[in-house]
């Protein structure tokens, strides 16, 4: 029994690990571009709401708003400065981005201050969820639905319409792309501010589960960097399996050992390098 | 014609990307001391054979064989010291660094583990100096020794392309395109280096001009869809039927006196 | 006077000049201590073209070697030094070996997993590191028959050591294998083609770095008497990168100079403003786009202006540029 709860539990870290995941290998599929500050829009996200329901606004409004807050400044900081170093090598995307993170974090510290702080879950879901013997939070419940159906919703907008045609096309060839007469700067934009919700809403999911504080960023960013190096740049499924695995993995492990959950992931990254070159399914 | 055992062997050579075949069943022997072309259309998998038999790509199927030691599995720098270098057909330098510094490395690079020693001074023999500065000499390149390799004209650049494989004092030298994007005088003056090399080295080059392709190779083989077409002295491959076909009738030009 | 002399000479003498202009005999350590950092890390990216966050990795396990070193045995200082940078080199061949299984960004994001691992250790093995609080109370006595506990008495021995380490690395630098490292930044491919064994190279470097930080991180511990969590942070290793950035990757002298930039300015900020740090993540973006040279092509540059003219002829293409050649 305690191995099914860690294993739901596992999906659900799992599935958070996805979604953080999933934008940093689609801004980096489209866009070829490396973003070091992929952690701070988690950050934000788990900050916005923190903010909100601290001026007691409903938490579920503050789950829907902080998102999109985060992928309004990102497609801002995008417009404004990022566009403008995409030509640029590797090493300046991520100089660039690592002082943004930067920026962001003190930033949040001078607005909430260095210690962080919780965010209760909503009353709605603040109880378990019963089936026989097994007892689960409702809240965590809600996320694994949530997220399912956001994964579900990604691959449709992907596989489905226009944008995400454009969007694949584009991670094949941006230049073919701009001839067809798309506008591949709004694209850009789109996908960026898109892969930055995306973290944004991790961020807000799991401030109730793991509460804030400012140096989450950079652990955020650790794990996305290990599920896309696990999975594959710029794959959707190999950020989808590889992000469920380091969740499930993880979570069982603190069962067997706790102090030493958190380890697992990176040895297992470490097992990934050693053995399979591209990652489970990557592309880049 | 020598009638030795050949430096370098293919044996049934195969190349696979996923699930493309680049190159299949390719089997030639290079005779020592002759000059060897490799022609064919865009997409044989003439350049995939130069990854190849220089360790650049693991052969998927097949064995290579120098001087009849099984290489196969060695990696490509370890290729270096035992007698194979090459030039790539987009200029591959070190764009940063002087032309001298360039050859000094690939001098260098013969005796890999002799730089590996972080206390050990730039060259205390002199050795690799004095190979980059015979190479320079050799090439015409003396003039613009300290010059960054990116500054210099792509003439100049394709000339110490195949410098860098020189310098490196190799038994089997392997030339990919070496006149690529070259003007009429630099082209003459390539095939002049590439005869010149001939004499103490062995070549094999993959070649566009046939004016050159014809005029100095002792053999020639013809490529086509990843596989070996036919294989013998430019006057045999010139007539053969199966090799105007595949070049479409019309490719096979340039002065054959 | 050939560069390297010129350089060594410029490190000698804000190695002098720090006691006459600063207060604190334990700050002017600091900024040689992370002089050091700085320089190790300019090995990888600079002369390698590694871009690394795995720098604090070996600066905390410097920390910690000495730390329990001192605190738990009776060996000597020295020993507890050397043991410092022998637990770095071998970490830095250990993370070296696997990061550079992947090239490019991967292997950028590989340094900064393994960054967050030996956090994780650290923090999960409080037993031996203590955990959040760290090693506390790390001895500072004496090496041979010299008292290190009064301040500027430890300064001078950091001094030392650091003109020394700085002589090597520069050695190292200009040897052979320096050169060789330049090549493989300059076009990896073409070094593999021309027989060297690209990762031996890389592995090596790292190994070197990893002593040279790892004895910084020793020298750290002493100087503050503490083996703190933080040594080996993710924040840690971001650090010694923008000290090495800013100072400018094309030689090792600027590397002294962004630390000594940053530890000075630090130490001016975070007592007026403690979010210093927001001015510093602006200043890395500016420094990236702006000044890649950083601030030794910025004192280059003045110099230039001045109307003695050129007094040094122009930089050698064989000396490293970081002129945005990428990773």
């Amino acid at each position: 029994m305690i191995y099914l709860f860690q294993l739901v539990n596992g999906i659900g870290l799992g599935m958070l690990y996805f979604l953080l995941a999933v934008g940093l290998s689609i801004i980096f599929g489209l866009l070829h571009f490396v973003n070091f500050a992929h952690g701070a829009f988690y950050l934000l996200g788990a900050y916005l709401v923190y903010d909100m329901t601290e001026r007691g606004l409903n938490f579920w409004a503050a789950l829907l708003v902080a998102p999109i807050i985060v992928g309004a400044l990102a497609a801002l900081t995008e417009s404004v400065l990022l566009r403008r170093i995409y030509h640029l090598p590797h090493t300046f995307h991520i100089l660039v981005t690592v002082g943004l993170a930067l920026m962001v974090q003190e930033l949040v510290i001078i607005l909430w201050g260095p210690v962080g702080g919780n965010v209760p879950t909503p009353d709605a879901l603040s109880g378990v969820f019963i089936l026989g013997d097994f007892i689960y939070p409702q809240y965590r419940l809600f996320v694994i639905g949530l997220t399912l159906v956001l994964a579900i919703g990604l691959w449709g907008l992907l596989e489905g319409t226009r944008l995400g045609a454009v969007v694949r096309a584009g991670s094949e060839s941006t230049d073919m792309v701009s001839l067809l007469g798309i506008d591949i700067l709004r694209v850009n934009t789109a996908v960026f501010a898109l892969g930055a919700g995306l973290a944004g809403l991790a961020g807000a999911l799991a401030a109730p589960i793991r509460g804030v504080e400012p140096f989450m960023g950079v652990e955020a960013l650790g794990i996305a960097f290990v599920v896309v190096v696990i999975g594959g740049m710029g794959s959707y499924t190999g950020a989808l399996i590889a992000g469920l695995l380091v969740g499930i993995v993880q979570s069982i492990m603190t069962t067997l050992w706790p102090e030493g959950a958190r380890l697992m992931i990176y040895l297992g990254m470490g097992l990934v390098i050693l053995t399979m070159p591209r990652g489970l399914l990557g592309r880049a | 014609m020598s009638t030795q055992a050949p430096i370098l062997a293919a044996e049934k050579l195969g190349v696979r990307y996923g699930s493309f075949l680049a190159l299949s069943d390719v089997t030639l022997s290079i005779k020592s001391n002759t000059i060897h072309s490799v022609i064919g259309p865009n997409g044989a998998g003439k350049t995939t054979l130069f990854h190849a038999l220089t360790g650049r790509v693991r052969a998927s199927s097949g064995r290579i064989t120098l001087n009849g030691q099984d290489i196969t599995h060695v990696s490509d720098d370890r290729r270096v010291p035992l007698g194979i270098a090459r030039s790539f057909q987009v200029t591959s330098l070190f764009q940063n660094l002087s032309v001298r510094e360039n050859l000094r490395l690939a001098a260098q690079g013969r005796s890999p583990l002799q730089a590996l020693a972080p206390w050990r001074g730039v060259d205390p023999g002199g050795h690799a100096l004095a190979v980059a500065d015979e190479v320079m000499e050799r090439l015409e390149l003396t003039h613009v020794s300290d010059r960054a390799a990116g500054e210099l004209s792509h003439g100049q650049q394709r000339r110490l392309e195949v410098g860098m494989a020189v310098a490196a004092k190799p038994r089997l030298i392997l030339l990919d395109e070496p006149t690529s994007g070259m003007g009429i005088d630099d082209v003459e003056a390539m095939k002049a280096l590439i005869r010149d090399l001939g004499r103490d080295h062995t070549v094999l080059f993959i070649e566009h001009n046939m004016g050159i392709v014809m005029n100095i190779s002792d053999t020639v083989t013809v490529m086509r869809a990843g596989r070996v077409l036919v294989e013998g002295p430019p006057a045999v491959v010139r007539d053969d039927p199966e090799v105007r076909r595949a070049y479409l009738g019309n490719m096979i030009t340039g002065d054959l006196a | 006077m050939n560069r390297a002399s010129l350089h060594f000479l410029l490190a000698a003498l804000v190695a002098i000049a720090l006691p006459l202009f600063m207060r604190s005999g334990t700050l002017a350590s600091e900024v040689l201590i992370f002089a050091m950092a700085a320089a190790a890390c300019n090995l990888l990216l600079g002369y390698t073209g590694l871009l690394s966050f795995g720098q604090g990795i070996f600066f905390g396990l410097g920390s910690y070697a000495a730390g329990l070193t001192l605190l738990h045995t009776s060996l000597p200082l020295g020993v507890a030094l050397a043991l410092a940078a022998i637990a770095g080199a071998v970490v830095a061949t250990g993370v070296g070996w696997l990061s550079i299984r992947r090239q490019g960004v991967y292997f950028v994001m590989l340094t900064l997993a393994f960054s967050q691992f030996f956090y994780f250790l650290a923090y999960t093995f409080k037993d031996i590191t203590g955990g959040d609080n760290g090693l506390l109370n790390i001895p500072r006595t004496a090496i041979g028959p010299f008292s290190l506990g009064d301040s500027w008495a430890y300064y001078a021995f950091v001094a030392l050591l650091f003109l020394i380490v700085f002589a090597a690395l520069q050695r190292v630098a200009s040897s052979t294998f320096g050169r060789t490292l330049l090549a493989v930044r300059d076009n990896e491919e073409r070094a593999r083609a021309i027989g060297f064994p690209v990762r031996n190279f890389k592995i090596t470097a790292f190994a070197i770095s990893g002593a040279v930080t790892g004895l910084a991180g020793a020298l750290h511990a002493l100087l503050i008497g503490v083996a703190p969590l933080s040594n080996i942070e993710y924040h840690m290793s971001e650090s010694i990168l923008i000290m090495t950035i800013i100072g400018g990757s094309g030689n090792l002298f600027a590397s002294v100079l962004g630390a000594g930039f940053y530890v000075i300015v630090s130490d001016l900020l975070s007592s007026i403003w403690p979010r210093w740090l927001l001015l510093l993540g602006g200043l890395l973006i500016v420094v990236a786009l702006f000044m890649q040279k950083g601030l030794w092509g910025l004192i280059e540059r003045l110099v230039d202006a001045l109307p003695m003219g050129r007094r040094s002829p122009i930089e050698s293409p064989i000396q490293p540029e970081s002129e945005g050649r990428g990773i």
